[in-house]
């Protein structure tokens, strides 16, 4: 049996304090890391298989505009109050 | 001016045809097939512009329709990269659709079966192996549009090409007969 007195629990030695923008800029890290990884992977796939450049060509470009479209949405989306 | 990812050097590496040898037809699932692959990606995509309006019926969760509002920066941020990660995985399911075929020369039929992207299958049977070609049509809808089952049979080989959804399927089924008929003429069977 302890013989001095219980001490109140006084939380963690650190402060984790995480803001929204915070939160938001790790998001938007963590989709962008996916979407290039995801995107150089099938344009690896495009390019070695598919056996058609042009499709190839058509296809790599659709994804890239529309995704460019797409982050320059978010980009504004996480720039604004 | 080449580029130099995209060369038919690069192209060609992966089928190495005979002399003599010539593609005679690629054959992909039927486009209304794809559709409806990429109707999920739809649904989920139009699902943020549904939420608000969805939470504002039901009293008790009204109050928390404006947590889905896309006027702020963070309602657009988030919205952004939902529709971001929605676009990238059907453009997935296209680069999957388009990588699946099947490659039908003079000689054999090559099966190409892109299951994930790090699980690529491609096998090919020649068409003096082929024993049975059976084709199959199910459903109304695609009685109409013509989409089909075709399954090749070969000889001794547990396996069978199979590929679902084709459009087409009796005229390729004819394609392959007629070729094996004239493949087994000139080996003299």
């Amino acid at each position: 049996m302890p013989d001095q007195p219980l001490t109140p629990f006084t939380g963690l030695p650190f402060h984790i304090a995480i803001s929204t923008g915070a939160a938001t800029a790790w998001a938007l890290v963590a989709v962008l890391l996916f979407w290039a990884v995801y995107t150089a992977v099938a344009v690896y796939h495009w390019v070695k298989y598919s056996h058609a450049a042009s499709v190839a060509s058509l296809a790599i470009v659709v994804h890239l505009a529309v995704s460019g479209v797409l982050l320059l949405f978010v980009l504004v989306g996480a720039l604004l109050p | 001016m080449t580029i130099p990812f995209f060369h038919p050097s690069n192209l060609t590496r992966e089928f190495e045809l005979e002399p003599g040898e010539v593609v005679l037809a690629e054959v992909r699932k039927h486009w209304f097939v794809f559709t409806l692959e990429l109707l999920p990606f739809a649904i989920i995509a139009v699902l943020p512009f549904a939420f608000a309006p969805l939470l504002s019926i039901a009293p008790p969760l009204a109050n928390y329709a404006n947590l889905a509002s896309f006027g702020t920066g963070i309602g657009r941020t988030v919205l952004g990269i939902w529709l971001l990660i929605v676009w990238t995985s059907a453009w997935g399911a296209f680069t999957r659709y388009y990588l699946n075929v099947w490659v039908l020369t003079n000689l054999r039929v090559m099966e190409v079966i892109q299951h994930n992207y790090f699980h690529r299958e491609v096998s090919s049977v020649l068409l003096n192996r082929v024993q049975d070609v059976t084709t199959e049509v199910k459903g109304a809808l695609f009685s109409l549009l013509n989409i089909g089952n075709i399954h090749v049979q070969s000889a001794g080989t547990v396996d069978e090409f199979h590929m679902d959804g084709i459009g087409g399927p009796a005229a390729l089924r004819d394609i392959i007969l007629k070729k094996v008929s004239e493949q087994s003429k000139t080996d003299g069977v």
